[in-house]
């Protein structure tokens, strides 16, 4: 009781000096705000030379896409990092190596049956199989897509995830686990992030700087060193793809199954 | 290659760490090497960069070459604050690396590539968040580094260490989402993350400067570096975390993650919000002084209380954050108090490296958990022993050892800005520390033998009865981190000299640039 009047004072200060400081917010929307219009003194604001130089300057449509994997695609190597190193403690905390160490591990035969029971299993078992290819080439339209419309490796290795999420669900967690293993799953993450960071890295070979992936350009037998960072951009968008599907499942598999990766759902 | 050190210094420890992820999994002897090899390689590019910021001053790094206009890209920069800072992280991690050649995670060695992993993956944040010069940057980076100490805590077999994980992980990220706001809101006033231009906008427009939402954003990005540098009154995760915590956890996070996070405040004051333009707008400084003084009253009161040893020195980590924080904001006009905390970032980190290598290799080859578990350590480890000592040394601020040197700054600091109340603190607290480590050294060099009953693991079962005790080092790859960090040390305190007049140059650099912004 006590820690529930300290905490919700602590909120109420809180959200007051929230309150007190959204009073000396720029209007929603304006276009003349510091964040849109840059301010006096500074730099000419960040926005409008995205809007205007974006395409000019990559070849990607998609500003989100451009400011995410080119401008900013450091942060985003390692936000991709960050969804990796989850996917690695989860591992490092979860995951039962050894036998004596499963807290009272139920009999896995028991346990390895869908939610349903048998009677629904065909039927669900069956349009989960048709589901799946399909899923996955949408994401793979996603991932691809990211320069044109909403999407990439995010969306799309989310949506990779959850294709095994529902092979597991459908069927049971060994016939997913036979399809995308442990080992596998480990390796695809660290490849992932190889691709990010090794596409990033590969311009320093050339003498320009990470992450500008026009150095590439003769690399990729481009016209243009546009051309080239809008390659850059998919390579690194698939490498993202490859860690989120994986860490995705992964985390799936050893959270649904208290890291024994037997039995589970 | 040269020009690249700012970027290859984290991506060593980052392509190490997928290299062990591709190919560590299957055969467990790749782990060591690559670590090994990728955070020398670190060290090396951090020295370089030290050299170079030495040679020709800043050292700015446009990453994927968008330089103009500025805040458009994300640019590294490395001065004459943030370059021996690097070094140091360097240093650290390959002790910690050599001394868990054995027992990574203590119990489960077959999770020796993912504690390695999150090893290498901690290191590539701490780099980061030291190297970068943009505001939003630091927050992937502090979240790459908060996820990674989680991992490395937890992966303990204890379910204590689990539970201690859980509570940093609350804190910690109520700690980094109070940072994102803070940044949030200057860039919805400013519209630019760069660090440099955000210094530029405030020092050239005093209406902008002391708007509401500026000053609710420093107070955000303040109280969110703070928790996750165990300040005072936000400390309450650490004890458990660090104490409870692998050793081999123990001896990278504890001597790094909070002395960062100080340097992340140190930079937030130094160079986005420009010291000048927090003296004139902010009033409350010398709340934060007293605010210090509580944190290193409360931290020293709680070391004496402690009877195990890792606790005791996490209250001391509590106390020394006291000592960063007041130092930063004493506000002396020589700047000798902001001098003497970036050097006890160095001095501290290499002591607490030193004090938690000492601890972790008592726990695990003396069975020693609580303070009298530590007798007769002298005749059993005497090397060992040194080692701790000279730790110890350094915290209680002996000469020549650097806690000595950077106790000196802060308090002539204190002195010139006139903060009697700070002085006494400080040497209050000197005090207290020598009370605690003399008790120890009485323990450990007087103590009897160590008696049958403290009921701790001691897995090598050495006959306690027999009269004299058997001289028993840690093994190698234990001693020779400890011994390394003791020297270091020493040599830092004795080359106290050349360090601060480095640091100096790039604290007084960034003071100009203030100046000439107006």
């Amino acid at each position: 009781m006590k820690a529930k009047i300290f905490a919700s004072i602590a909120v109420t200060i809180t959200g007051a000096i929230l309150l007190y400081a959204v009073t000396d917010f720029p209007n929603f929307g304006d276009p003349r705000s510091p964040a849109n219009a840059g301010v006096e003194g500074g730099s000419s604001s960040a926005s409008l030379y995205y809007i205007e130089n974006t395409y000019r300057d990559t070849k990607v449509p998609n500003l989100v896409t451009a400011i995410l994997a080119d401008y900013r695609g450091y942060d985003t190597l390692f936000e991709t990092v960050v969804i990796f190193t989850a996917g690695m403690a989860i591992f490092a905390i979860l995951r039962v190596l050894r036998n004596e160490d499963a807290p009272s591990a139920p009999d896995p035969e028991s346990t390895n049956r869908t939610i349903d029971g048998d009677h629904h299993r065909i039927i669900v078992g069956i349009t989960c199989r048709i589901a799946v290819p399909l899923v996955q080439i949408f994401a793979l339209y996603v991932v691809a897509h990211g320069h044109h419309s909403p999407g990439g490796g995010f969306q799309g290795g989310v949506m990779l995830g959850a294709s095994f999420i529902l092979i597991a669900l459908s069927g049971s967690l060994r016939d997913a686990l036979a399809r995308f293993s442990e080992a596998s799953y480990i390796r695809l993450a660290s490849l992932g992030i190889l691709i990010y960071a090794g596409v990033a890295f590969l311009p320093l070979v050339f003498g320009r700087n990470f992450v500008d992936y026009g150095a590439l350009r003769g690399l990729l037998g481009t016209e243009g060193e546009e051309m080239a960072r809008s390659h850059g951009i998919f390579g690194v968008e698939l490498g993202v793809a490859f860690t989120v599907m994986s860490v995705m499942f992964a985390i799936f598999a050893n959270l649904s199954t208290r890291g024994r990766l037997k039995g589970g759902l | 290659m040269s020009d690249h050190l700012p970027v290859l210094v984290l991506l060593a420890p980052l392509f190490g760490a997928i290299a062990i992820g591709l190919f560590g999994m299957r055969d467990h002897r790749v782990c060591l090497p690559v670590v090994l090899s990728a955070l020398v390689l670190s060290l090396c590019c951090a020295i370089g960069i030290v050299l170079k910021v030495h040679a020709g001053g800043t050292l700015d790094y446009f990453v994927a070459g968008w330089k103009a206009p500025r805040g458009i890209g994300i640019v590294l920069r490395a001065d004459a604050i943030n370059s021996p800072i690097l070094v140091v992280i360097a240093i650290v991690a390959i002790l910690a690396a050599v001394f868990t050649v054995r027992h990574a995670g203590e119990r489960d060695t077959e999770k020796t590539p993912h504690f390695y992993i999150l090893f290498l993956l901690l290191c590539v944040g701490l780099f980061g968040i030291t190297i970068t010069g943009d505001a939003f940057n630091v927050f992937v980076l502090i979240e790459v580094t908060a996820l990674t100490s989680y991992g490395l805590i937890a992966i303990g077999g204890s379910k204590r260490c689990k539970v201690a994980a859980f509570h940093y992980l609350i804190m910690g990220t109520v700690g980094a989402s109070f940072y994102l706001i803070g940044v949030g809101y200057l860039y919805l006033k400013l519209g630019s993350l760069n660090m440099q231009d955000i210094h530029t906008i405030l020092a050239s427009n005093e209406s902008l400067a002391d708007s509401r939402a500026i000053r609710t954003a420093f107070v955000f990005i303040l109280v969110g570096i703070w928790t996750k540098m165990a300040f005072f009154p936000l400390h309450g995760w650490l004890p458990n975390a660090y104490s409870y915590s692998p050793s081999g956890s123990a001896a990278i996070l504890a001597p790094l993650v909070t002395k960062v996070s100080v340097y992340v405040m140190v930079r937030m004051m130094v160079s986005v919000f420009g010291l000048d333009h927090l003296e004139a707008n902010v009033e409350w400084g010398h709340f934060v002084v007293w605010l210090a003084i509580i944190a290193i009253a409360a931290g020293s009161t709680m070391a004496l209380a402690q009877r195990e040893i890792k606790k005791m020195l996490c209250c001391l980590i509590i106390a020394e954050v006291g000592y960063m924080v007041g130092g930063a904001w004493l506000g002396d006009p020589q700047r000798w108090g902001l001098t003497g905390t970036v050097y006890h970032i160095l001095a501290d980190a290499l002591m607490t490296s030193c004090l938690f290598l000492a601890a972790g290799a008592f726990a695990k080859w003396h069975g020693a958990a609580k303070l009298e578990d530590l007798s007769g350590l002298f005749r059993k480890m005497p090397l060992a022993a040194t080692g701790f000592v000279v730790g110890g040394l350094a915290i209680i601020g002996v000469p020549p050892t650097c806690g000595f040197y950077s106790k000196f700054y802060l308090i002539r600091g204190a002195i010139e800005a006139g903060h009697w109340v700070y002085v006494a603190a400080l040497l209050a607290s000197s005090l207290v520390n020598a009370v605690l480590f003399f008790r120890i050294f009485e323990i450990a060099y007087f103590g009897k033998n160590p008696v049958e009953s403290h009921g701790h693991g001691d897995d090598h079962g050495h006959d306690h009865e027999s009269e004299p005790v058997v001289r028993r080092e840690p093994p190698l790859h234990a001693l020779i981190p400890l011994l390394a960090a003791a020297a270091l040390v020493i040599l830092l305190g004795l080359c106290n000299g050349t360090v601060v007049e480095f640091i100096r140059t790039g604290l007084i650099e960034t003071a100009t640039v203030v100046s000439t912004g107006r």
